[in-house]
């Protein structure tokens, strides 16, 4: 699957790169807008990862130039301005996704497998991770064919444990993704841990491996 | 005191004494005017009776005539002397008055003189003004003078007062309106008065510049945030990417896990100073009717996971409530009291949330506070060291409700914090 990061900080794309290797994506980068506006005419890209500020252009432009090509790549836009306007008219022009700076890598690991999602399989789809399958769709899981019951947050959090398989995801990147702003107020190892706690013991007590590692209290891994 | 009524002030007294003074002044120089006058004119009637006289010295019986004359008049009076050598003598008698029943100056000449060889003392007497009468006269001038004085500089001061003061009120009254981060610019009035035209340039050039330098500032505090931003993501994403590597210790873990536990802190500090500079730089006007009792349920519905960790039972009584106001400022103004009320409340407390007549009220229990109540809404003003607050939430409410006109008060009564906002 190919990326697209036009972005102007080489250090970012360099680390977005790395991250988003490991997941076997195959990551492009246009450092500048016209090296960006050349790149999306030329080929496809399952999701672009798009600046906002760009030192040659706003990449609001570059947005219109892929609306305007009927190009049906998904776009998450990426932003420190975290400003209202430029969320609303990227998501006017046609963006799917839209995440401010700073952020987790495995939460932009988690929206690009979402947009990506979305994109191939018209929001009618399945993920599967070994006995593990979820139906997007209608917010269900089932282990061995087996339906199991989750809470909402469990949910929340097996869709992005899976999406960052293999991966060590530390517990602030959870507790944000689980709960945006509130996660500051939390003690997070208590509350990420009860949720991990009670996924674990649904999934195991339905007959699943243990697929979540703890390591070191620094964070959980989802792997085989 | 008012400028004016301080030289009026000065202007009525030096009036005053000026007139007082003048009072025996002039009488003094009136009475010495009028007894030279009256000293002439004697002189010239002496010189020209004696004129007359030496005309009629032919006649027999002069004497018998002089005699009847003398009788007959009323201001000469001749009477025959023995002293031979010539001579005169100016005096101010009293004589009385019989008309007015009083006595009466009068000014006399005595002149000794020879007429056919006898001698004579030839008196000629004119009245002269009465001394109190002067005096009445010339103060009852001066009174009518001190009032007619005292009532035009009075009158005279208070249309000044309102005109000649009315561009320097002007621009008080929009100093005094003048708030830095709100007015645009003191517009001064046109006068004709250099020196309230020299203090409007100066008060215009002196507002613009602190205003200038008062954007500038804002400007770059958000710019600064801004740049922050992106090091702020190099940062985290490369702790990302060091915690996939292989082999990773657990006090490695440890000390990536501060790290971040640091680079959050940052960044959410970061955020929430971009956020009061967006705030103060009127980012946020959109407005649209919004549903203030669904969105404080939904709030409080997601923090209950937070609350239940700290055994803080939540308690609400919400009464429905659209106001008209920014979404996100309002979202972030309920946010910012409820974390606080549960950052703050003890284990096993309680967090109260109402909402009646347009007033959203929040309490907590938990310990009274260690600092001046009156700095909770300071920047960076944090009740112990909360590595989780960043200092600034209670500072982002004040900010919203002053740029929204909520108002805000905060108190604390028996173990209970209060905070209340109203719509």
């Amino acid at each position: 699957m190919k990326i697209l990061i036009i972005e102007d900080e080489k250090q970012l794309v360099k680390s977005m790169a790395q991250f988003l290797r490991q997941e076997s994506y195959v990551c492009e980068v246009a450092y500048t807008a016209s090296e960006a506006n050349e790149k999306i005419l030329l080929f496809d890209y399952d999701c672009i990862l798009l600046d906002i500020s760009l030192p040659d252009g706003n990449g609001l432009k570059i947005l219109e130039k892929l609306r305007e090509n009927h190009k049906t790549d998904g776009v998450i836009m990426i932003t420190a301005k975290g400003s209202f306007d430029d969320r609303i008219a990227g998501l006017n022009l046609g963006a799917d996704d839209y995440l401010p700076k700073p952020f987790y890598l495995p939460e932009l690991s988690a929206r690009i497998s979402a947009v990506i999602r979305r994109k191939r399989f018209d929001g009618n789809n399945k993920i599967s991770f070994h006995e593990i399958d979820v139906d997007l769709l209608g917010k269900t899981v089932s282990v061995s064919g087996k339906e199991i019951e989750l809470t909402r947050k469990e949910y929340d959090l097996l869709i992005f444990l899976i999406a960052n398989k293999n991966r060590v995801v530390s517990k602030n990147a959870i507790a944000e993704h689980l709960s945006g702003d509130d996660a500051e107020l939390m003690d997070k190892f208590d509350f990420i841990y009860s949720h991990i706690k009670n996924l674990k013991k649904k999934l195991t007590e339905s007959g699943c491996a243990d697929y979540i590692k703890t390591i070191y209290g620094l964070g959980y891994k989802f792997t085989a | 005191m008012r400028l004016l009524q301080v030289s009026l002030r000065s202007l009525l007294l030096y009036s005053l004494i000026l007139v007082l003074i003048s009072i025996p002044i002039s009488i003094f120089s009136i009475r010495q005017i009028i007894n030279e006058e009256v000293d002439e004119s004697l002189a010239l009637h002496t010189n020209q009776f004696i004129k007359h006289i030496k005309s009629y010295e032919y006649l027999e019986d002069l004497e018998m005539d002089l005699k009847i004359w003398d009788q007959l008049s009323y201001d000469i009076v001749l009477t025959p002397s023995d002293i031979m050598s010539a001579g005169q003598k100016y005096e101010t008698i009293s004589m009385y008055d019989s008309i007015e029943h009083e006595l009466h100056p009068f000014r006399t000449l005595s002149s000794n003189i020879i007429i056919k060889d006898k001698p004579y003392l030839l008196t000629i007497k004119m009245s002269l003004v009465d001394n109190n009468e002067l005096v009445m006269a010339l103060g009852i001038v001066q009174v009518i003078l001190i009032v007619l004085l005292a009532a035009g500089l009075l009158l005279l001061n208070r249309s000044l007062s309102r005109k000649l003061w009315k561009p320097f009120y002007n621009t008080l009254n929009q100093l005094k309106a003048y708030e830095l981060d709100k007015s645009e610019s003191i517009i001064p009035e046109k006068t004709n008065i250099i020196e309230f035209d020299d203090l409007n340039k100066t008060i215009s050039h002196l507002t613009d510049r602190n205003r200038k330098v008062f954007l500038e500032q804002k400007e770059f505090i958000e710019n600064a945030s801004h740049e922050l931003q992106t090091p702020l993501s190099i940062f985290q994403s490369k702790l990302d990417n060091l915690m996939q590597i292989p082999g990773l210790t657990e006090s490695g873990a440890a000390t990536l896990l501060d790290l971040e536990e640091t680079a959050q802190r940052m960044a959410r500090l970061n955020k929430n100073l971009l956020l009061l500079s967006k705030i103060d730089n009127d980012q946020f006007n959109e407005v649209e009717e919004i549903d203030l009792a669904a969105l404080t349920k939904k709030l409080l519905w997601n923090l209950h996971p937070m609350a239940d960790l700290g055994n803080i039972s939540i308690q609400t009584t919400i009464n429905p409530l659209a106001i008209k106001a920014n979404s996100t400022l309002l979202e972030v103004l309920l946010t910012n009291l409820f974390h606080n009320a549960i950052r703050h409340t003890n284990v096993n407390g309680k967090v109260t949330v109402e909402i009646t007549d347009r007033v959203l009220t929040i309490t907590n229990t938990g310990n009274p506070l260690k600092m001046n109540p009156e700095k909770i809404f300071e920047r960076f003003s944090k009740e112990g060291r909360s590595e989780n607050s960043s200092g600034l939430g209670l500072a982002i409410v004040k900010k919203i409700c002053d740029t929204c006109l909520y108002e805000l008060h905060y108190n604390f009564h028996s173990g209970v914090h209060t905070f209340s906002v109203a719509f």
